[in-house]
């Protein structure tokens, strides 16, 4: 069940109604109901893959109680480290197995051992990296001391099951959502209202942008080898705005449903092509995860204490695991550590920092110099993307080097019968749209509001791409 | 929450109203099309005379020379679409009817295509946006599945299908961009393509003894007192499953089965379609066979 899809628009008042009007009357049972209804979600997807929902949650829930429960560390550190293997061990065997297995395998066939690997033959179960994350950082806090252990399964269930959450985040953290669900909800007009916003604003990332954009850069991408630069260009950039589009898009989505439900989900993007250096890209993009990697990865592995060298492998070491946790793939590993490379010269300088603050232009040369920092790094990040799309390295170094090589700036017919510069308008309306409102969460809201939402769901339903349905990229992940 | 209820109720009228002044404009849009496609192209086009029309999938879109009839003295029109089923060809021809086209002869293309009775989603939208404006059309889209929600939903139809009928192909329409479709007298020359699938497996096909829409086009000949000529067009050499021309000989005796006209590879571009070279070969015999030219 896809956000954008007509079983959601049935789903979503249903238990928005049920929740509002028939179970509003202690937290205990507006919390049961989304547990029912966010297990009813997920089933949707593949009902045997609830039982490793179940089981995770469950997991966590009594392995956090124990660690808070032992009178020894050595009690504690083994209901810790049960909790961090069993978690780990999910994703490991169902994320990461065969492709350990075939790497391995492919490592001795080319120094002359013939290998065959058992594979398995099982899919990946749908938001598993999410909702393995969410425990994972439940019960680290729990073993750091820094929250205490819940006791309320339903409470707890609802923390790691939350349907608006469950399959691509964003990856939440006890501090911010179990207090929520720990008192009953009321409902409020301005909250809801704000939620409808972006529910309908992430629907034009979702189906206007990032859809379309799919269709120009999969025709571009798949066929790389007779593309000419300009295509090539183009491509790379209409995966950036697809990627975009469909992540924060489902993240907007996500905010504003559990909006409707009156609880603050954590913001996961923060217009992450004004960025003025990679620093800040990651300050901006996916949040919740660079976020989740810094508080329980790098900060553990010593952070930026310790000098530069540790600084720079702590660094590269969050970017790689990031890049790995997106897919068992090669090309996920090198983007992640292009990625630390390019971190490499601000944290090498120390200014990883420098821009924390609100960008402002004014006519004077220090704006130029920010416009030009924002193109630089939306391009740097563009070549990035590139190996995030392609299926392999190889494939992502030819796509590179051709637009180096080939020097054709000429239109091109795509084979899906479209020019490649088509789209260039489009996005360059939805730049600007989000250049005027950068420094809200989204562009409907404010004077005019229902004006804007017209624009908005007229957009989506002129403009929108629905015949050639997609899901969501991040439910791979 | 009697606010926010109200809210919702006014986004959803504005919902309903944008689709209803959207479809509102679509249409007035696509009742100006002539020349994007051979559907347009006939539904705005009034009472037209030929001596021969072509109707079928690409198998006719891409094997009937028109140019070649015309050579020898026939008006004539390749109405053959890529990717068409004898849905779309029958609804074509009840089109031409109804705007009382003075037609001698129609040859159909019919063989592959008679082991389905589907509609082609791809061209079968080209003639949603008229499904308001002729019962021709709503007639035979509603036997379909989702005509309900085709007819009575304001724009559902341009949604469903905004890859054909969309804002794009609006646009084109609205400023009158030409396609190809229109060139040659509608036949599609086709070339040498190295790539192309020479392999063709029809192994699993069986027409459909009374396929319905293939005696729709028949009926419709005969009560217009239209010459039918079916046939069956060629394949290339590497076929598995060649026997379902036999089969549908069995079932449908009056088509003339031409598959074996040419075979050799280098007059095909993929194993279901011949190049330019090909299809002048097969027009020839036809016209000889047919038309004694």
């Amino acid at each position: 069940m896809f956000f954008n899809s007509i079983a959601f628009a049935i789903f979503l008042p249903i238990v928005f109604f049920l929740y509002w009007f028939v179970f509003n009357k202690s937290k205990s049972t507006q919390n049961a109901l989304l547990i029912v209804a966010s297990y009813y979600f997920y089933s949707c997807w593949d009902w045997r893959f609830l039982f490793l929902l179940v089981f995770s949650t469950f997991l966590d829930y009594y392995t956090g109680i124990q660690i808070e429960k032992s009178n020894s560390e050595r009690s504690r550190k083994f209901w810790f480290w049960l909790s961090i293997l069993v978690n780990l061990g999910f994703l490991g065997v169902f994320k990461y197995y065969n492709f350990f297995a075939g790497s391995f395998s492919d490592l001795l066939n080319s120094v002359g051992l013939k290998a065959s690997p058992i594979l398995l033959n099982v899919i990946l179960p749908v938001g598993i990296s999410f909702y393995t994350f969410h425990g994972l950082s439940y019960v680290i806090d729990i073993y750091y001391k820094r929250i205490k252990a819940e006791y309320n399964f339903v409470d707890y269930s609802l923390f790691v099951s939350y349907f608006p959450l469950l399959v691509a985040g964003p990856i939440e953290r006890a501090t911010h959502l179990l207090p929520q669900v720990k008192v009953k909800r009321e409902f409020d007009f301005e909250k809801a209202k704000q939620g409808v916003f972006q529910i309908i604003w992430g629907l034009v990332k979702k189906v206007v942008i990032a859809d379309t954009c799919a269709i120009y850069a999969n025709a571009i991408f798949d066929n790389y080898s007779s593309m000419n630069s300009f295509s090539l260009i183009l491509g790379a950039i209409y995966f950036a705005f697809q990627i975009y589009g469909d992540f924060s898009g489902y993240s907007d989505i996500a905010l504003g449903v559990s909006k409707l439900f009156g609880l603050d989900l954590l913001r996961n993007f923060n217009y992450p092509y004004f960025s003025r250096d990679i620093a800040e890209f990651w300050r901006r993009w996916h949040i919740s995860l660079s976020s989740w990697f810094r508080d329980y990865l790098y900060i553990p592995l010593g952070g930026s204490k310790g000098g530069i060298w540790m600084k720079i492998r702590n660094t590269f070491i969050i970017f790689v695991v990031s890049g790995f946790w997106h897919g068992a793939n090669w090309t996920y590993i090198v983007w992640g550590f292009i990625n630390a490379m390019y971190f490499l010269p601000l944290l090498l300088s120390n200014s990883n920092r420098n821009n924390i603050e609100d960008i402002q232009l004014r006519f004077n040369f220090d704006s130029v110099k920010v416009i030009i920092s924002i193109f630089s790094t939306f391009l740097i990040t563009c070549v990035a993307w590139v190996f995030f799309r392609a299926k392999t390295i190889t494939d992502a170094v030819s796509y590179l080097k051709r637009i180096v090589i080939n020097g054709d700036f000429n239109f091109q017919y795509l084979d899906n019968e479209r020019y490649n510069y088509e789209l260039l308008l489009m996005i360059g309306v939805f730049v600007l749209v989000e250049w005027n409102n950068r420094t809200k969460i989204e562009p409907l809201s404010g004077s005019k509001s229902m004006f804007k939402v017209a624009l908005a769901l007229l957009a989506i339903i002129a403009f929108g791409t629905f015949s050639d349905y997609k899901e969501f990229i991040y439910f791979q992940f | 929450m009697k606010h926010f209820l109200i809210y919702i109720a006014k986004i959803l009228v504005l919902i309903i109203l944008i689709a209803v002044v959207l479809d509102g404009l679509y249409t007035v849009i696509f009742m100006q099309s002539e020349n994007r496609g051979k559907i347009e192209t006939v539904f705005n086009s009034e009472a037209q005379k030929y001596d021969v029309i072509i109707l079928g999938s690409s198998r006719a879109n891409n094997h009937f020379v028109s140019q070649m009839f015309e050579d020898k003295g026939l008006k004539t029109f390749n109405y053959g679409m890529s990717g068409g089923h004898l849905f779309e060809a029958s609804l074509l021809l009840k089109l031409m009817m109804e705007r009382k086209y003075d037609i001698k002869n129609v040859i159909l293309e019919t063989d592959l295509n008679l082991s389905n009775q589907h509609e082609a989603e791809g061209i079968a939208a080209k003639f949603l946006p008229y499904i308001h404006n002729s019962t021709t059309i709503k007639d035979h889209f509603s036997s379909q599945e989702n005509f309900n929600e085709l007819y009575y939903i304001p724009f559902y139809r341009y949604i469903k299908y905004e890859s054909k009928i969309g804002i794009r192909e609006t646009f084109f329409t609205a400023v009158h961009k030409k396609t190809n479709a229109l060139n040659n007298l509608g036949y599609y020359p086709l070339v040498k393509n190295k790539n192309g699938n020479m392999k063709n497996n029809i192994a699993n096909l069986n027409p459909l003894p009374h396929n319905k829409y293939y005696e729709e086009i028949k009926n419709l000949c005969k009560i217009n007192n239209i010459n039918f000529i079916p046939v069956m067009t060629p394949m290339c050499e590497n076929v598995t499953g060649m026997n379902y021309f036999d089969k549908v000989k069995k079932a449908y005796p009056e088509i003339y089965n031409y598959e074996n006209v040419v075979i050799e590879n280098k007059y095909f571009s993929s194993c279901g379609h011949m190049t330019d070279a090909g299809a002048k070969i097969f027009t020839a015999k036809i016209l000889k066979d047919f038309f004694n030219k």
